[in-house]
C-alpha cells in the first residue's frame, strides 16, 4: 500500500516536472525558415493574402510589428525580429462577444513572429492554438483548433513560387512598432 | 551481536561531507564547462566552478594541517594485506552474508581496498585535477609567467578532464560501496553521527 | 575658441596620463575626450576669401583658386592612394590599387574609367592617358565640402555636373547643377559625409561593398556605432583615421591586425591610429579574463556582433553569369526581391543582400594575397580574390571577422586568368549597352593590353573585408555563451581552427571514455546492488 502511493506521488512528480521543460515547447512552434529574413516575412503574408481557402475564411493581414525597433531606438542591438499579425473575425467575433472568454481578446491578433539567431539562420513562431485553445472550454477550443490548421497554411514555405515583396504597413508605425493596419484586417 | 566504536572525528565528518558537496557541484558545473549540457549558463557555471574549486583548496589546507598534526595521514598508507580477501568478499562473500573480512578500528578505519583507492585518488586523480585546475584557473598569466610556451590550453582541459571522469567513476562506485556495511545505511551513519555499528 | 583649447589641453593631458599613469583598464581614455571638439574651429572662413568669391565654371578652376594658399595640399594628395589608385604592397610585393586589382563586385576599372572615377579625387580621368601630374586635376571639393550639394555622379570622369542633369538616364530623376561658388566657400575638416560619399556607395550602391559602411553610418545612432554616434562622442572618420599631410591612415591593403597599443602624441614610433588599440591598449577590460582573450581574439570579433546593423542591407552575393538575359520583347529587365532590392538586373546578373549579417571569423595577421589579372588560377577552385593570411601559430595572427563576398566572374579559359571587362561606355561594346560578353571581354582586354585567348567561362569567387566599423556598445558586445556554449548550437568560432574553446572543442575519444566508464561503474554497482537483493531474499527465504 505504501509503495503504492510512493509510486504514485513519485510518477505524479515526475510528470509535473516533465511539464515544467516541456511546456513552453509545448506552447509554442518554432521552425526554421529556408529563407533570408524579409523573404519570409513576405512568403508568409502572400500565404495569408494569396490562399483564397484562407481568404474565404476571413483572414487578413493586420499589421507587421517591429519589437526591435523600440529596443534600438533606445540604442540597444537586437537580431531582426519582426510579426506578421493576423486576424479572422470570423474566430474572433465569437471569442470577443462571450463575456465568459473575452479576455483571450489578449490573444488577438494571431501572430506569426519571424526572427533570426545568433547561428545566423531565420526562425519562425506559432503560437500552439489547438493546444491552448483545449483549457478554454468546448467553444473556444473547436475555435482555436481551426485556427491552427489555418495557421500551419500561413506557414508553408514553398521554394518553388518566386520571391515576392513585403507588404509594409500602410502608415508609417510609430516607435515600438504599431500595427498601422497592412491590408485592413480586424 | 553488534558494538559500536567511534570512527570518524568531528573534523573528519566535516570534511568529508563538505568535500563531497563541493566535488558534486563542482562536477555538475565543470560538466557544463565542459559542453555536457546547459543548466546554469556557461558564464555562471565558470564563476561557480572556479569559487568551487578555490572553497574546496581551501578545505584542503584545514585538511592537510589536521591530517599530519593528528597523525591521521597513517590511514592512507597502502597494504595488500588482505587486498584478495577483499576482493573474494565483494565478489562472492557478500553474496552469501559472509563474515566482512575486515573490521574497522578507531586506529584502522579503513579496509584495504579502501585504502588503495583512495591512494589513487590522492595521488594521481586529485593530483591530476589540482594541477591541471590551477593551470585552467591561471591560464591568464601563461604569457606572463612564460607557460605559454610550453603549455597548451586543450591539453591542460583534456587532463582536468579525465581527471574528473575518474572521480565521477569513484563517486559512483563509492556511494553504491557505503552501502556494504554491516546494514546498508552503517557506513553512512558513520560519517554522520562518527559511530559505526560492526559485527 | 576657449572651450576647444581646453579639450585640446584635455586631449594632450589626457594623452599623457593615459600613457604614463598605466590607469586601470576600462577607465575612458584620450578617446572620449576627443570627442568634444567641435567642427567649427578653424581660424579661416573661406566666405571671406576673394579668390573664391567668384562664379566657377568647373572643378579644376576652383582647385587653382585652393592652390593659391593651400600651395602643398595638391602634391600631398598626389601622393595617395586617392590620388594614384595604387598601392605596392610591401610585404607581398603586389601591385594593388582600384587601377590593377580584379575584384568580384564591379570588377575592374579599366576600359570603365569615366564611370567608376566617380570615386576618384581628381578631375578628367576618362581613359588611360589621364594626366597624374596636373594639380589642377585635383578634386580637393568631394572631400572638404560641408553643403552636402556636391555630387560627382558615375559616367562624368570624376566632374561634378555643372548643368542640371537627369540621373540615372531615362530616369526622370533631375540631378541639379552644382553651385561652385557655394561649395567653395563653404570648404571645411571631411566628415562622415564627404567620405561616405565614395566609401559609403563602393560596389555600386549604399552599403553593397563593405557591410560595416553604409549612409546609415552619417547620422548614426549609439547602438549602431558607439564613437560616432550623433548624440554621443559623435567622432568623424578622421578622428581614427588620423590624417596628416592628406595622408589618411588605414588600409584594408595591408591591414593592422595585431595592433600594439596606445599611440601617444610625440612619439616617434608611426603606428596605424586607425585602431582600437591605438586609444584603447591592449588591457581595455577591467576584467583579466576578457584581456587574455583580446590577445588572440580583435577587439572587433565581440564588439562588432553583426555587421549592417542600420537598417540598410549589404550585398553578400553578385553572380554575373547570369547577366544579359533579356525578357522576351528583348529588352533588359530587373527582378526586386522581397524588400524591394534588386534581385536581379540583365546588366549585373543575380545579388543577394542581408541585413545584420553574422560575420565570418578567420585568423588574421595582416597579410592579404591578391589573385591579380596575371595570377594563374584554378577554375576547379573557388578562386580567392584575396586571400586572408593567419594561422594560430605564427604569433602574429588574431581572430578577425570578416565579410566574405561570394559571386561568379569571367576568366579566360585558354589561360586561366581573371578578365576585365567593358561594362560601361558610350560605345557598342559595354556590356550594359548590347549584353553581349564576348565583345565586353575582347574590348576590355585589349584596353589593358592583356593576351585574351577569345573562350570565357565563369568561376565562383570570394573576396574577404575586414569588419571594423559600426562598434556597438559594449553591452552589446558579444557574450561567453555566443561562442562557448550557444543556445543554438552554432558557435561563432566553431570554423576557427586551433583555439580550444570550453564548451565547444570537447575531445570527442575523452568524452566516450569517460561517460563510457562511468557508466560501467554505474551498471556495475547496480548489477552488484541486485545481486545482493536477490540472494539475501534468497537466503531469507530459505531460513523461513
Amino acid at each position: 500500500m505504501l509503495k503504492a502511493f510512493v509510486g504514485f506521488v513519485a510518477g505524479v512528480l515526475a510528470t509535473v516536472v516533465g511539464m515544467y521543460f516541456a511546456m513552453p515547447h509545448l506552447m509554442f512552434n518554432e521552425m526554421q525558415s529556408p529563407f533570408g529574413f524579409e523573404e519570409t516575412i513576405a512568403r508568409i503574408q502572400h500565404n495569408i493574402v494569396g490562399n483564397p481557402e484562407l481568404k474565404a475564411k476571413g483572414w487578413a493581414l493586420s499589421g507587421l510589428r517591429d519589437p526591435a525597433r523600440a529596443v534600438a531606438a533606445e540604442g540597444g542591438n537586437v537580431l531582426p525580429v519582426k510579426m506578421v499579425e493576423v486576424c479572422s473575425t470570423r474566430y474572433s467575433k465569437p471569442i470577443l462577444k462571450d463575456d465568459t472568454v473575452r479576455y483571450l481578446s489578449i490573444l488577438m491578433p494571431c501572430k506569426v513572429s519571424v526572427y533570426k539567431k545568433n547561428d545566423g539562420k531565420v526562425y519562425i513562431a506559432t503560437m500552439n492554438a489547438g493546444l491552448m485553445g483545449k483549457f478554454f472550454g468546448p467553444t473556444v477550443g473547436e475555435i482555436m483548433s481551426q485556427v491552427a490548421e489555418d495557421q500551419k497554411l500561413f506557414v508553408v514555405m514553398d521554394p518553388s513560387k518566386p520571391a515576392p515583396p513585403m507588404i509594409l504597413p500602410t502608415a508609417a508605425p510609430a516607435a515600438g512598432g504599431g500595427g498601422a493596419g497592412a491590408a485592413g484586417g480586424c | 551481536m553488534s558494538e559500536r566504536i567511534y570512527v570518524f572525528k568531528r573534523f573528519e565528518r566535516f570534511w568529508h561531507w563538505s568535500q563531497a558537496a563541493l566535488i558534486l557541484f563542482l562536477l555538475l558545473t565543470g560538466f557544463e564547462v565542459h559542453g555536457s549540457y546547459r543548466l546554469f549558463g556557461f558564464e555562471r557555471a565558470v564563476d561557480y566552478h572556479t569559487v568551487a574549486a578555490w572553497t574546496l583548496v581551501g578545505l584542503w589546507v584545514f585538511a592537510i594541517f589536521w591530517h599530519f598534526t593528528t597523525g591521521e595521514w597513517r590511514q592512507y598508507i597502502p597494504t595488500f594485506q588482505k587486498v584478495d580477501a577483499m576482493l573474494q568478499y565483494y565478489l562472492f562473500g557478500i553474496f552469501k552474508n559472509a563474515p566482512h573480512p575486515f573490521r574497522p578500528t578507531t586506529l584502522r578505519k579503513h579496509n584495504p581496498l579502501q585504502r588503495l583507492a583512495y591512494l589513487f585518488i590522492m595521488v594521481i586523480v586529485g593530483p591530476m585535477i589540482w594541477v591541471s585546475g590551477w593551470f585552467y584557473i591561471f591560464y591568464d598569466y601563461w604569457p606572463v609567467w612564460g607557460w605559454d610556451r610550453f603549455l597548451s590550453l586543450e591539453w591542460v582541459a583534456f587532463f582536468h578532464t579525465l581527471a574528473a571522469f575518474l572521480m565521477l567513476a569513484f563517486v559512483i562506485v563509492h556511494v553504491y560501496l557505503t552501502t556494504t556495511g554491516h546494514t546498508p545505511l552503517s557506513h553512512l551513519k558513520a560519517m554522520i553521527t562518527g559511530w559505526e555499528e560492526v559485527d | 575658441m576657449r572651450k576647444d583649447l581646453t579639450s585640446y589641453a584635455l586631449v594632450f593631458f589626457g594623452l599623457i596620463a593615459t600613457a604614463q599613469a598605466a590607469d586601470p583598464p576600462g577607465t575612458p581614455s584620450a578617446a572620449v575626450v576627443m570627442a568634444g571638439r567641435t567642427a567649427a574651429s578653424s581660424t579661416a572662413d573661406h566666405s571671406k576669401f576673394k579668390e573664391l568669391d567668384r562664379d566657377f565654371k568647373s572643378g579644376p578652376e576652383v582647385t587653382r583658386a585652393c592652390l593659391q594658399c593651400h600651395t602643398e595640399a595638391a602634391r600631398q594628395v598626389m601622393r595617395t592612394k586617392h590620388w594614384t589608385w595604387e598601392f605596392l604592397n610591401p610585404g607581398t610585393g603586389q601591385r594593388l590599387g582600384k587601377k590593377n586589382v580584379i575584384n568580384n563586385f564591379c570588377t575592374a576599372v579599366p576600359s570603365n574609367y569615366e564611370f567608376c572615377t566617380a570615386c576618384h579625387v581628381g578631375y578628367g580621368w576618362k581613359d588611360a592617358n589621364f594626366d597624374f601630374s596636373s594639380e589642377q586635376n585635383v578634386d580637393c571639393l568631394v572631400c572638404h565640402d560641408t553643403t552636402g550639394t556636391y555630387r560627382k555622379l558615375p559616367g562624368f570622369a570624376g566632374h561634378p555636373v555643372y548643368q542640371d542633369t537627369e540621373f540615372p538616364p531615362k530616369s526622370g530623376k533631375i540631378v541639379k547643377a552644382v553651385d561652385l561658388k557655394k561649395v567653395a566657400q563653404h570648404v571645411g575638416k571631411s566628415s562622415r559625409k564627404t567620405c561616405g560619399s565614395c566609401h559609403f556607395f563602393g560596389g555600386g550602391g549604399d552599403g553593397v561593398k563593405h557591410g560595416d559602411l553604409d549612409s546609415s553610418l552619417t547620422q548614426p545612432g549609439r547602438h549602431l556605432d558607439v564613437h560616432m554616434a550623433k548624440d554621443g562622442l559623435n567622432f568623424s572618420c578622421g578622428t581614427c583615421h588620423l590624417t596628416s599631410g592628406h595622408d589618411v591612415p588605414g588600409s584594408r591593403y595591408a591591414p593592422t591586425a595585431m595592433p600594439k597599443g596606445r599611440i601617444i602624441r610625440g612619439q616617434k614610433e608611426t603606428g596605424n591610429p586607425a585602431s582600437c588599440e591605438s586609444c584603447h591598449g591592449v588591457e581595455p577590460h577591467a576584467m583579466q579574463r576578457l584581456n587574455t582573450h583580446a590577445r588572440k581574439i580583435a577587439c572587433q570579433t565581440c564588439h562588432i556582433p553583426e555587421y549592417a546593423r542600420g537598417g540598410i542591407p549589404t550585398k553578400t552575393l553578385w553572380d554575373w553569369s547570369t547577366a544579359g538575359r533579356l525578357d522576351k520583347e528583348g529588352k533588359p529587365f530587373k527582378v526586386k526581391d522581397s524588400t524591394g532590392r534588386e534581385a536581379y538586373d540583365s546588366k549585373k546578373g543575380d545579388f543577394r543582400w542581408e541585413t545584420h549579417v553574422i560575420p565570418e571569423y578567420i585568423w588574421f595577421n595582416g597579410t592579404v594575397n591578391y589573385t591579380l589579372r596575371e595570377t594563374r588560377l584554378d577554375p576547379t577552385q573557388v578562386v580567392k580574390i584575396n586571400s586572408f593570411e593567419g594561422s594560430p601559430m605564427d604569433g602574429r595572427s588574431k581572430i578577425w571577422p570578416i565579410k566574405v563576398f561570394r559571386g561568379k566572374q569571367p576568366y579566360d579559359v585558354g589561360h586561366n586568368q581573371l578578365v576585365v571587362f567593358h561594362t560601361w561606355g558610350k560605345d557598342d561594346a559595354a556590356l550594359w549597352t548590347n549584353f553581349n560578353w564576348e565583345r565586353a571581354i575582347e574590348w576590355g582586354m585589349r584596353e589593358i593590353g592583356a593576351q585574351y585567348s577569345g573562350k570565357f567561362a565563369f568561376v565562383a569567387t570570394e573576396m574577404s573585408w575586414p569588419i571594423t566599423h559600426m562598434v556597438a556598445p559594449k553591452e552589446d558586445a558579444l557574450g561567453c555563451a555566443q561562442c562557448h556554449a550557444p543556445a543554438t548550437g552554432v558557435g561563432r568560432l566553431d570554423q576557427v581552427p586551433g583555439v580550444y574553446i570550453p564548451g565547444r572543442s570537447a575531445n570527442r575519444a575523452l568524452d566516450t571514455f569517460g561517460w563510457g566508464l562511468s557508466a560501467l561503474a554505474l551498471l556495475g554497482v547496480l548489477v552488484h546492488g541486485g545481486l545482493r537483493i536477490l540472494t539475501a531474499r534468497k537466503r531469507e527465504g530459505d531460513t523461513a
